[in-house]
C-alpha cells in the first residue's frame, strides 16, 4: 500500500541523485521515518558518516572516539528520523546540530564533574516532547482566547484596556504605557492583576 | 524590543558548543528571547552544516575504501535496531517553566525551564538584592540576581568578564538602560553601578572572576564578593 506522500517522495528520489540536494536528503529521512527504508538509510550512511568522520577526528584527534561519534550520531538518524522537521532547516544541519550535541557530551563525559550541564538541555535536537508540548501550548491558547473574549468582559476597564491592547493588538508593555500615557509599572501591575483575574475566572469553571 | 545582543562570535560558538557552560546558558537564554538571534543561529547552523557536509568529494583517508572504516559493518548495526517512536522518561517530567521569589512568579525561557532543576536557593544579599545560584558545572559561575526597585549596586570592576541578561524588567547602569532580554557583556576594565529605579529587575549573570568593589565605603564589600562568585 503508498500513500500519495510515499509515491511523492519515491518521484523525489529518483530525479535527483546525491543526498548533497536538500530535497533529496530530506526525502531520504522521510523515508526512513514512515517505512524504515533501509535503502534511503544507506544512502544517507554512505554521504554522511565519512563526512562525519572527518569532522569528528578533527574535533578528538582520536580514531575510536572519532567512530563511536558517528556510530551514535547515525543510529539517531536511524531512530530518530521523525523527529526531523524540513520546515526547521536542512537535513545536513539537523544531522549536524545531533554530532554537535553527541560531541558536547562526549567532551564533558571524560571529565567526571558533577552538575555538567547536557547538551540536549541546551539545545533540544532529539526531544519527542518538543511537538506534544508547544500543541498543548497551541491548544491552551485557542481555548483560552475563547474564554478570554468573554472572561475580559468582566475585569474593570482600565485592566481590561491594558490586555486588550497587549494581546489582541500586540503591543508591548511599553508602548502601551506610551499610548495612554501612563508608567510602566502601572501597566505591568494592571497586567498581572488583569491575568490574575482571569486565571481566577477560567479555573472557577473547571 | 531587546537592543543588547550577543556578538556574532559568541553565537557562533554558541552554535558549536565551544563557550563555557555559563555563556552557553546565557547566550541560548538570550537566543529564546530574541526573534533576531534566532534567525542568526539558524543561518549559522546551517553554514556549518555546509561547511562539514557540503564538499562533494569525501578526503580520501575517510572514504568507504579506507579499510579502517568498516562502514559496512556499522550500517547494519545501527539498521539491525529497530526504531521505536516512544518519549524517553525524561520526557514525561512535567516542564517547570516558573521561578518565584518574594511571592513574585517569573516565567522562564526554555533553556532556563530546561534547566530548572539546577537553580538553588535564594539567599538575600545586601539592601534588596537576592541571589540563586544554577549549577552547570564548569569554571564560572551562572546564577540569578534578583534586584528589587531602587536598588543600587555599589561600583565595582571584575577581573575577569561579566555577561548580564535581563530575564524581566529593567536596570541601568552609566551608560545605558537593559530591558527584557537584553544581553550584556562587560570585559575586566569596566567600572559600571548597576541600579533599578521604578520596577524591579531579574538577571542572569555569569562571572568567572569575582567582582571587585571600587568606590568609598562599597569597598568594605570586597571580602564579601565571593557572595556574588560562588
Ligand atoms: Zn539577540
Amino acid at each position: 500500500m503508498q500513500t500519495a506522500t510515499e509515491t511523492q517522495l519515491k518521484r523525489k528520489l529518483m530525479s535527483s541523485a546525491q543526498p548533497d540536494d536538500p530535497d533529496h536528503a530530506a526525502a531520504l529521512l522521510a523515508l526512513v521515518a514512515t517505512e524504515q527504508s533501509r535503502q534511503a538509510f544507506s544512502e544517507l550512511f554512505s554521504y554522511f558518516a565519512p563526512r562525519l568522520k572527518a569532522y569528528a577526528t578533527r574535533q578528538f584527534g582520536n580514531e575510536q572516539t572519532a567512530m563511536d561519534l558517528v556510530q551514535e550520531t547515525m543510529t539517531n538518524v536511524w531512530n530518530k528520523a521523525h523527529l526531523f522537521k524540513p520546515d526547521r532547516g536542512s537535513a545536513s544541519t539537523w544531522i549536524f546540530t545531533i554530532a554537535r550535541n553527541i560531541r558536547f557530551d562526549f567532551l564533558r563525559k571524560n571529565k567526571h564533574r558533577q552538575h555538567d550541564l547536557s547538551a540536549d538541555e541546551l539545545w533540544p535536537v532529539l526531544a519527542e516532547q518538543n511537538d506534544s508540548l508547544d500543541d498543548d501550548y497551541a491548544l491552551d491558547d485557542d481555548l483560552l482566547m475563547q474564554q478570554l473574549a468573554t472572561y475580559c468582559e468582566l475585569l474593570p476597564k482600565a485592566q481590561r484596556t491594558v490586555i486588550e491592547l497587549i494581546y489582541v493588538e500586540g503591543k508591548s508593555q511599553q508602548e502601551v504605557a506610551d499610548a495612554l500615557g501612563i508608567p510602566l509599572g502601572t501597566v505591568k501591575s494592571r497586567t498581572r492583576l488583569a491575568l490574575q483575574k482571569l486565571r481566577e475566572l477560567i479555573h472557577s469553571d473547571d | 524590543m531587546i537592543k543588547f545582543h550577543p556578538n556574532e562570535e559568541h553565537l557562533f560558538h554558541y552554535v558549536t558548543g565551544d563557550l563555557s557552560p555559563a555563556l552557553l546558558m546565557m547566550v541560548g537564554t538570550h537566543v529564546d528571547m530574541c526573534p533576531r538571534c534566532q534567525e542568526q543561529v539558524r543561518d549559522i547552523e546551517a553554514m556549518v552544516a555546509t561547511k562539514l557536509f557540503g564538499q562533494t568529494q569525501v578526503p580520501q583517508d575517510f572514504s568507504a575504501a579506507n579499510d579502517s572504516f568498516d562502514n559496512d559493518a556499522m550500517l547494519q548495526q545501527i539498521m539491525a535496531q529497530t526504531p521505536t517512536h516512544k518519549a524517553s522518561d525524561s520526557a514525561h517530567n512535567a516542564l517547570v517553566d516558573e521561578l518565584v521569589l518574594e511571592g513574585k512568579r517569573f516565567k522562564l525561557p526554555a533553556t532556563l525551564a530546561r534547566s530548572h532543576h539546577r537553580i538553588g536557593e535564594w539567599h538575600k544579599l545586601i539592601g534588596h538584592m537576592w541571589r540563586a545560584p544554577v549549577q552547570i558545572g564548569g569554571d564560572d559561575v551562572l546564577t540569578f540576581i534578583y534586584m528589587d526597585k531602587g536598588t543600587k549596586v555599589p561600583e565595582h570592576t571584575h577581573k575577569g568578564r561579566e555577561a548580564t541578561l535581563v530575564v524581566n524588567g529593567v536596570f541601568n547602569d552609566e551608560t545605558a538602560e537593559y530591558r527584557d532580554g537584553d544581553f550584556v557583556f562587560l570585559d575586566g576594565s569596566v567600572k559600571h553601578t548597576p541600579e533599578t529605579r521604578d520596577e524591579d529587575c531579574l538577571t542572569l549573570a555569569a562571572l568567572d572572576a569575582p567582582m571587585h568593589f571600587t568606590s568609598g565605603l562599597s569597598r568594605l564589600l570586597n571580602p564579601f564578593s565571593s557572595l556574588f562568585f560562588k
